[in-house]
């Protein structure tokens, strides 16, 4: 009975917190433009629980956006021990700086380390592929 | 790393002792200490176990690489922080002007050093796990932040 | 080059640690072995495999004509602006000031939308800091807040900050050191300080601060969000005792209206005890940057110069910091170092600079220079280059290349454009 296949994918709001990963760092330094920083960057890492509850499988993609843009990345359950319901990780790179309001509100300084944003099933559509 | 029980799964269960081990489980344990290998298992040569037996020899295969004490290094996982290094009471006490006070090694006698963004192990005889008055000491195990090190 | 029992260091550019203890083996002009650097550093000396490109408007050139063309945009610019330099040496920034100034330039970096505001009160001297070699020796207590050095700065703890013996911390760490983390989430580094690690909720920096200022004088904490007051307690408690307290800020906690706030806490932790702070800078000589226009302006970042008749005047403040030029669209063309700042900000603010011709400088291709106008390739410092920066704490590194290679330093390319305008 999955009625959610016909309907738009429903959305879930989530605040996006953002990390430095050192794998994806070491990725950076390697090449911006290769496969391996791609696959490090472009992911949100979310509690099990609220992956069950969107019905998405892990390893598959979500929509991640807000007023300010929109990436597809994959999604993977996050390795946190302690429950985190609500609240989804991904690493600071170009994909969560296109979440990131322009707007400083006159301090010049982003908001980049706490992100509302919405996610939906991105069935199956491929990650938004950046700087190419 | 397996654990026994993980072995366990693999072996015939059928206790029959060839290997010089009671049971299964104890030939398990055995195996992943290091005391036997996979070949005391005569039964696992049975076209019936075929498949078992290279489960098997893929899973001990880390212990085969590991070093005597049983350290193994994940080099995926490691972030190369050299914590290890310099929280190592062996290291320190063999290198106290060099990776006692967290700079580079200034002698080989250390065990633990980051070469390619990795941790490496050598001189391993001088591990406080090792030899006849050996210790369970785990401080490069707890100061990592990715659990890169294991000891089996 | 350090050369210490016949071995010759070099120093690592991964990050604001320049860790001095790098031992390296060369064959020909390719380097075999890097020992000691973490996996990010390594990863940085080893280099990338996509080299900036020598190209003017989609073509191949040769750097003359790169550095003719560059010149010519700037030159032709009315509102340029000047960004990055964060991993330049502190010599190459000082030609990026000298060329600010010749050519009425706007100029900032990043830490305009990071650790500025920190930066400036360490340098006016309002917050009280301290070295690394210091935190070493003596310090007792420390505090990673909104940071996660063992990603960001892999060596920081066994460097510096935790593990290592010190002169007045013999002992080693289990007994004479207490790390803690403060963060919104479970960090790496929080993993490694056990049950110091104090999580607190998201957008509640400000009320914990508060509070701990409290808890600190002896008030009952105002608990006006969701936190247990028995784990505040206890952190007042370690802080209160501390030796010689130092606290590591990092860029979650960051943000405009905290940095009053956090002048408070330093003020009241040196009331009852004695604390320091240091700004975990992330590229290697972001706060060279800083130091350098400081001396030579006054401010650290966000600056314009104007030729005038006493020689320039330079307007400083919020209108003139790379995300405002950009929002309010106030240049017309920007000289890139070293930097890509499609990637680090915020993309609708970033595509601004679609718009406007660019020239970008650096050893690496980046998301910046797919779109620029010139892109000029220069050494890798550190690496390909020599020269000085400042580490995260202050402490003035210098250092020397590992090998020879034919490209130009930033500095080189910088006084050539200098040169053609």
């Amino acid at each position: 009975m999955k009625l959610g296949k016909f309907l738009t994918a429903p959305e879930y709001r989530l605040m996006v917190v953002t990390y430095r990963d050192i794998f994806q760092s070491a990725a950076l330094e390697n090449s911006r433009f290769g496969e391996e920083y791609r696959k490090l960057s472009a992911v949100i890492r979310m509690d099990s629980k609220d992956i069950k509850k969107m019905g998405v499988t892990e390893g598959g993609t979500l929509v991640v956006k807000n007023s300010c843009g929109k990436v597809v990345v994959r999604v993977e359950k996050s390795a946190y021990d302690v429950p985190h319901q609500g609240v989804a990780y991904m690493p600071s790179s170009p994909w969560s700086n296109a979440l990131v309001s322009a707007d400083t509100g006159g301090t010049g300084v982003p908001k980049y380390k706490i992100i509302e944003v919405m996610v939906s099933d991105a069935r199956g559509e491929s990650i938004t592929i950046i700087g190419v | 790393m397996a654990n026994a029980m993980e072995i366990y799964q693999f072996l015939p269960k059928t206790n029959c002792k060839k290997c010089g081990k009671s049971t299964c489980m104890a030939f398990a344990v055995a195996l992943l200490s290091r005391e036997v290998t996979v070949e005391y298992c005569t039964p696992l040569k049975e076209t019936k176990f075929k498949k078992n037996y290279e489960k098997l020899l893929e899973i001990v295969a880390p212990v085969e690489g590991s070093t005597e004490t049983g350290l193994i290094v994940h080099e995926e996982k490691c972030f190369g922080c050299g914590n290890c290094v310099v929280a190592c009471p062996v290291n320190v006490a063999n290198d106290p002007q060099g990776v006692g006070i967290g700079r580079a090694p200034t002698n080989d006698k250390v065990i633990l050093q980051v070469e390619n963004g990795i941790v490496r192990a050598s001189n391993i005889q001088e591990c406080r796990r090792f030899g006849k008055n050996r210790i369970l000491c785990n401080l490069c195990i707890i100061t990592c932040p990715t659990e890169a090190i294991e000891f089996v | 080059m350090v050369s210490c029992l016949n071995k010759n260091y070099y120093v690592c550019t991964g990050c604001a640690l320049l860790c001095d203890d790098i031992e390296v083996e060369v064959s020909g002009d390719q380097i075999t072995t890097i020992k000691t650097a973490c996996r990010k550093g390594f990863s940085r000396i080893r280099g990338c495999i996509e080299p900036m490109p020598c190209i003017v408007n989609g073509k191949n050139v040769d750097i003359n004509t790169a550095i003719k063309d560059a010149a010519k945009i700037l030159k032709n610019a009315d509102k340029p602006l000047i960004f990055g330099l964060g991993n330049s040496t502190s010599e190459a920034q000082k030609q990026a000031i000298k060329l600010a100034k010749r050519i009425d330039a706007f100029i900032d970096d990043t830490s305009s939308f990071c650790q500025g505001p920190t930066l400036e009160a360490i340098l006016h001297g309002k917050i009280r800091t301290c070295t690394l070699d210091d935190v070493r020796n003596r310090a007792d207590v420390i505090v990673y807040w909104g940071a996660d050095p063992s990603n960001s700065h892999p060596r920081h703890l066994s460097r510096y900050s935790y593990f290592p013996r010190g002169e007045e911390r013999q002992r080693g760490w289990e007994e004479d050191r207490t790390a803690i983390v403060i963060d919104v989430r479970k960090s790496h580094t929080a993993k490694i300080c056990g049950d110091k690690f104090f999580q607190i909720p998201l957008h509640t920096d400000a009320f914990f601060i508060d509070a701990l200022i409290d808890a600190l004088s002896g008030k009952v904490p105002n608990m006006l969000f969701d936190y247990d007051i028995k784990n505040l307690l206890k952190l007042a408690n370690i802080l209160k005792k501390a030796q010689f307290g130092i606290i590591f800020e990092g860029f979650g906690i960051y943000n405009i209206e905290y940095m009053e706030t956090m002048a408070r806490l330093m003020g009241k932790l040196n009331e009852v005890s004695n604390f320091h702070l240091i700004p975990m800078v992330e590229h290697y000589n972001m706060r060279g940057f800083n130091q350098n226009l400081f001396e030579e302006t006054g401010f650290l970042n966000r600056v314009k110069f104007k030729k005038c008749e006493k020689g320039f005047d330079v307007k400083y403040g919020v209108d003139y910091s790379i995300m405002e030029v950009l929002n309010t669209k106030k240049i017309d063309a920007a000289l890139i170092i070293g930097s890509d700042p499609m990637s680090y900000l915020p993309r609708s603010a970033a595509e601004y600079l679609l718009e406007i011709p660019l020239v970008s400088v650096g050893p690496c291709e980046n998301f910046t220079s797919r779109v620029a106008k010139v892109t000029i390739p220069s050494a890798l410092s550190g690496v390909e280059c020599g020269g000085s920066a400042v580490r995260m704490d202050g402490v003035k590194v210098r250092f020397e290349p590992i090998i020879k290679r034919a490209r130009l330093s930033d500095e080189e390319i910088l006084k050539r454009i200098i040169e053609a305008i």
